[in-house]
């Protein structure tokens, strides 16, 4: 799992969703790119993160992207985040035994029947294991250092622009302390109507 | 430093002669030139073992519990060792592990009671004494790589406090108000602390044996290593009880109707 | 043939070393120290017990945070209070907090082949009145530091420290500045919250948090520290600094 590095975090907002990924691809402890992109969009309003060996990232990037274009000409419509968060689970169950190194990390905005929005945000390990949040999730090389910054900055219904805040420091402060991560960053923040993406410069060292 | 005078300047592996003169000349061995001190036997591992230790806090003291067996493996061997042993006139040590170590740390143990005693001056050693110097001598053997395989519990009570802490074969140290060394710690404790914990000013001798003897059950029943013979030890303000053997009065209706646990014969 | 030096009987079976949980923690301000660890004991999945200190005082001016090899660290923490104790009958003072973390390191390297398993974090006062923090790997390695985390939860509270402490990663608003050094409220607050955030977070952290307080001579820090509710003054000495402890309880689950 840090044959790569790579962190990713997704948070919940009022409203909104966010998730951050940084952008260093390394081969053990050489840095190799400062501008890898682990975070994919999968509908307007569904980003994937894919931190973990660099190569399933590519092949499970397609894969996924295969497997949404089918359900959508399928169904004729687009796919809503928990029905992504179990597309996601069952594909890499599906390798139980020879699993993707990868742990996903997914954020989004689902419709409620009644038309109203919910944000949503889920992780599941390499074998597909889904975990559902009611704060955030995080998933890479930084992990726990992500847990323990998430865990004294976050806070309930956050605003978009503050829950941008929340993540990006976060973010920074965790792949700061991690050897397998860093070298910049880039945040989405979902909003019912609009997606924000900012990259956030960071530490080189 | 080498303190040998005769190995200075030398290169220090034996096997590399830097100085090109071979054959590589014999060193002096500076070794005790003793048979036996190349094969310095240790405990690597236990033999002769006891199973757990229980040790709770009640309203007037401490109660401690713990079962008759020794085993050699899987083999029940000795069933009748007294796992608890009184140290002065305030203090009951409980061992698991090996029992041979137990042995021998009941034998300086009650030297050092004697000694204390023959001083005569006023003072005697109390559960935290002997805790203490019971944790340095664990501490100490495993420092030197030869531990007394042994997880203790050290109750007692003197000057109105009762005492109750844990130390093993690596010196690790602890108290609570309830302790369980061996299976017990996973079996018994969590029992222990939903009964006492927060009523240990409170709970009466009689209520602590019940709550013991539950424990002891449960352990006699999912502990292949426990026998239904052991022994209570009370510390109080009166001094130490340690009881005769007694037997655990248990069911094995509840096998007959499972498959593999009873005496079926298909 | 030559004969080889003789092998002696090996030891396979027998490890000295286990991890017994925890997490400790220090912070520095401008005139006192907080140092601060929880109480939970474990070995495994199993909680030995919950109430164990790992943050000792030494001194008036001296706090010691052991965490790692409990037996290690208690007999370590023992032999440095015995050192202390030596150092005033020889010089009739206590000894100042930059020659204790010298102390320990040679008290470490001199284990540096059978070393104490212990990360120890030594907060107090400097003789110039200063909040002082040292941190110490297991074989002596130390620096003097403005706070540090170590533990089991190290990775979880020391890039939060960094941020919130440090103000890593934070630009101040046009015209203003970070502040030097935290005043001693802001500081408990942070230290209670890296404490609940890691219990949140970590097995092995919970049950309580003992949180050591060293204040210098006439420190403004003692109004704020005297409205806390169950704080505990510990002071031994009428050389000026004073020590306080602050108990609280933390998850047990």
């Amino acid at each position: 799992m840090d044959y790569n590095g790579g962190s990713v975090i997704a948070m919940l907002g009022k409203d909104c969703v966010a998730i951050a990924a940084d952008l260093r691809l390394g081969n053990q402890a050489l840095g190799i790119s400062a501008d890898f992109q682990r975070v994919f969009p999968i509908t307007d309003r569904i980003y994937l993160g894919l931190p973990g060996l660099a190569t399933d990232v590519a092949t499970l990037y397609e894969r996924f992207r295969f497997r949404v274009n089918m359900y959508t000409i399928k169904e004729g419509r687009e796919i809503e985040p928990e029905t992504f968060a179990h597309l996601v689970s069952s594909t890499l169950y599906e390798r139980r035994f020879g699993p993707y190194f990868v742990e996903p990390v997914m954020a989004g905005i689902s419709r409620t029947p009644t038309g109203k929005i919910k944000p949503f945000i889920a992780a599941t390990d390499l074998i597909g294991c889904l975990n559902f949040a009611k704060d955030f999730v995080v998933a890479g090389t930084a992990s726990q250092k992500l847990y323990g910054v998430a865990e004294g900055l976050w806070e309930p219904d956050l605003e978009p622009e503050d829950l941008f805040e929340t993540i990006s420091q976060t973010m920074l402060n965790a792949v700061d302390r991690d050897a397998f991560s860093g070298w910049g960053a880039v945040v989405h923040v979902i909003t019912k109507d609009k997606v924000v993406t900012r990259t956030l410069k960071g530490r080189m060292d | 430093m080498d303190h040998f005078p005769t190995n200075w300047g030398r290169p220090r592996n034996d096997a590399h002669d830097a100085y090109g003169t071979f054959p590589i000349p014999q060193r002096p061995q500076n070794r005790v030139n003793d048979s036996f001190s190349d094969a310095v036997q240790r405990t690597q591992q236990p033999i002769v073992t006891g199973t757990s230790v229980l040790a709770l806090k009640y309203k007037d003291g401490i109660l401690m519990a713990a079962d008759n067996l020794a085993s050699y493996g899987s083999l029940a061997r000795f069933k009748d060792v007294q796992r608890l042993q009184a140290v002065g006139s305030t203090t009951v040590v409980g061992a698991g592990g090996d029992m041979s170590d137990f042995q021998y740390i009941q034998k300086f143990l009650d030297e050092l009671v004697i000694d204390e005693f023959s001083a005569h001056d006023g003072h005697d050693l109390g559960p935290a004494e002997i805790h203490e110097y019971l944790s340095q001598v664990m501490y100490a053997r495993r420092s030197k790589m030869n531990p007394l395989w042994n997880s203790l519990l050290v109750g007692g009570f003197k000057d109105g406090k009762r005492f109750l802490s844990y130390v093993d074969l690596l010196g690790t140290t602890y108290s609570a108000s309830t302790l369980a060394t061996g299976y017990g710690a996973y079996l018994a404790q969590p029992i222990l602390r939903k009964e006492v914990e927060g009523r240990e000013d409170t709970l009466t001798e009689e209520e602590a044996k019940k709550i013991m003897e539950t424990c002891m059950k449960v352990l006699f029943y999912r502990d292949a290593r426990s026998l239904d013979k052991y022994q209570f030890a009370t510390i109080t303000a009166q001094g130490v009880t340690i009881s005769e053997s007694q037997f655990l009065t248990t069911s094995w209706s509840f096998a007959e109707g499972i498959r593999g646990y009873g005496a079926q014969t298909q | 043939m030559v004969s080889l030096a003789q092998q002696q009987p090996i030891q396979q079976s027998f490890n000295p070393y286990t991890e017994n949980g925890g997490t400790i923690l220090a912070v520095s301000g401008a005139d006192f120290s907080v140092i601060a660890g929880d109480t939970r004991q474990s070995e495994g999945y199993n909680i030995q017990t919950r109430y164990a200190p790992k943050v000792f005082k030494l001194t008036d001016k001296a706090v010691l945070a052991v965490n790692g090899f409990a037996a290690d660290g208690n007999m370590f923490v023992k032999k440095v209070k015995q050192r202390l104790e030596w150092y005033r009958h020889a010089h009739a003072k206590d000894m100042p907090i930059r020659s204790i973390a010298r102390l320990i390191q040679t008290m470490l390297y001199a284990r540096r082949f059978f070393p104490y398993y212990v990360y120890n974090i030594l907060g107090g006062i400097e003789e110039d009145g200063t909040g002082a923090v040292y941190s110490f790997d297991p074989v002596g390695s130390y620096e003097r530091e403005a706070c540090r985390a170590a533990g089991a939860a190290q990775s979880l509270v020391q890039p939060f420290l960094d941020n919130q402490i440090y103000f890593k990663n934070q630009t101040p608003a046009p015209g203003t500045s970070f502040p030097q050094h935290l005043p001693l409220q802001t500081v408990l607050a942070l230290v209670i919250d890296s404490f609940t955030g890691a219990t949140e977070r970590h097995i092995e952290v919970g049950d309580g948090l003992e949180m050591y307080v060293v204040l210098s001579r006439g420190s403004t820090a003692l109004q704020s520290l005297q409205s806390i509710r169950g704080v505990q003054e510990i002071t031994a000495t009428n050389d000026g600094e004073r020590v306080f402890v602050i108990r609280k309880e933390l998850k047990k689950d």
